[in-house]
């Protein structure tokens, strides 16, 4: 189990980008935009999330600029129902409606920007 | 054999039964059983299944409903076994399983916008199409 949890660090440590070259050409078509040819509040979470791996903060932020708050809110409820911080929940909260705030002024920035098709 | 050997142990005059209390967390210390407390059974499923709401908010906003109806339901029920016997839980569990709930409704409204904003389009370009037959046509035809 450690071996392999190794194994996939280094190889997306590497230098080589096979694993990151295979899911930018495999990433999941969103439902809405194959029906409607439209942009969705969540569409661009996948590239962003590719970028971010590549190390490149400015482009996930232009793709999806609630990437970065969600993986901090996971990883922080993960250590908060460890470990059990004094203010935890409070700071949970606040961090879900900035994440929710910020996916609609994205969504409605889009609309008026003409940037979802 | 064994049962004939066992039998009598449990034959064997059995320790007095002591008064059970109904409440299984006496209060200590005027209420304050400190040593007593547990956490509420539901408290981080209901934190995990609303944080889960917002991701799925992309799907056709069904996906997202059910984490947050879930979570919902759940911590109705954790609140009400609080407010039952406070003393015997702990407040940061309380703490989480309201955080839990503010997300899961937030999590509903989003994901019922979303859902809404689905079906206006959805009309929106029925609509549209219906009103041009030529459009329509071309559109079966590339259909097939």
């Amino acid at each position: 189990m450690k071996g392999t949890i190794i194994l996939l660090a280094l190889f997306f440590l590497s230098e080589s980008k096979g694993v990151i070259n295979w899911l930018q050409n495999h990433l999941l078509l969103c439902p809405f935009k194959q029906t409607l040819g439209i942009d969705c509040p969540g569409c661009g979470i996948q590239r962003s999330i590719l970028e971010l791996v590549q190390g490149n903060f400015i482009a996930s932020f232009k793709l999806y600029p609630a990437t970065l708050p969600i993986i901090t809110l996971f990883i922080f409820t993960i250590v908060h129902l460890k470990f059990d911080f004094k203010n935890g929940a409070f700071f949970i909260k606040m961090l879900y409606i900035g994440i929710t705030l910020i996916i609609v002024i994205n969504y409605i920035y889009k609309i008026f920007t003409h940037q979802l098709i | 054999m064994s049962e004939e050997q066992l039998e009598p142990q449990e034959n064997q005059p059995q320790p007095t039964p002591q008064p059970t209390s109904q409440n299984p967390f006496p209060p200590q210390n005027g209420g304050f059983g400190y040593g007593m407390q547990q956490s509420l059974p539901n408290a981080t499923v209901v934190l995990v299944l609303g944080i889960l709401s917002i991701v799925f908010c992309c799907c056709y906003g069904i996906l997202g409903l059910i984490p947050a109806i879930i979570a919902l339901v759940l911590s109705k029920k954790d609140r009400a076994l609080y407010e039952m016997n406070p003393t015997a839980y702990t407040l940061s569990s309380y703490k989480n399983l309201n955080a839990g709930r503010v997300c899961a409704i937030i999590g509903l409204i989003l994901n019922i916008l979303s859902l809404l904003y689905f079906v206006v389009i959805i009309i929106m370009f029925g609509t549209g199409i219906l009103s041009d037959p030529q459009k329509l046509q071309e559109m079966l035809k590339g259909m097939q």
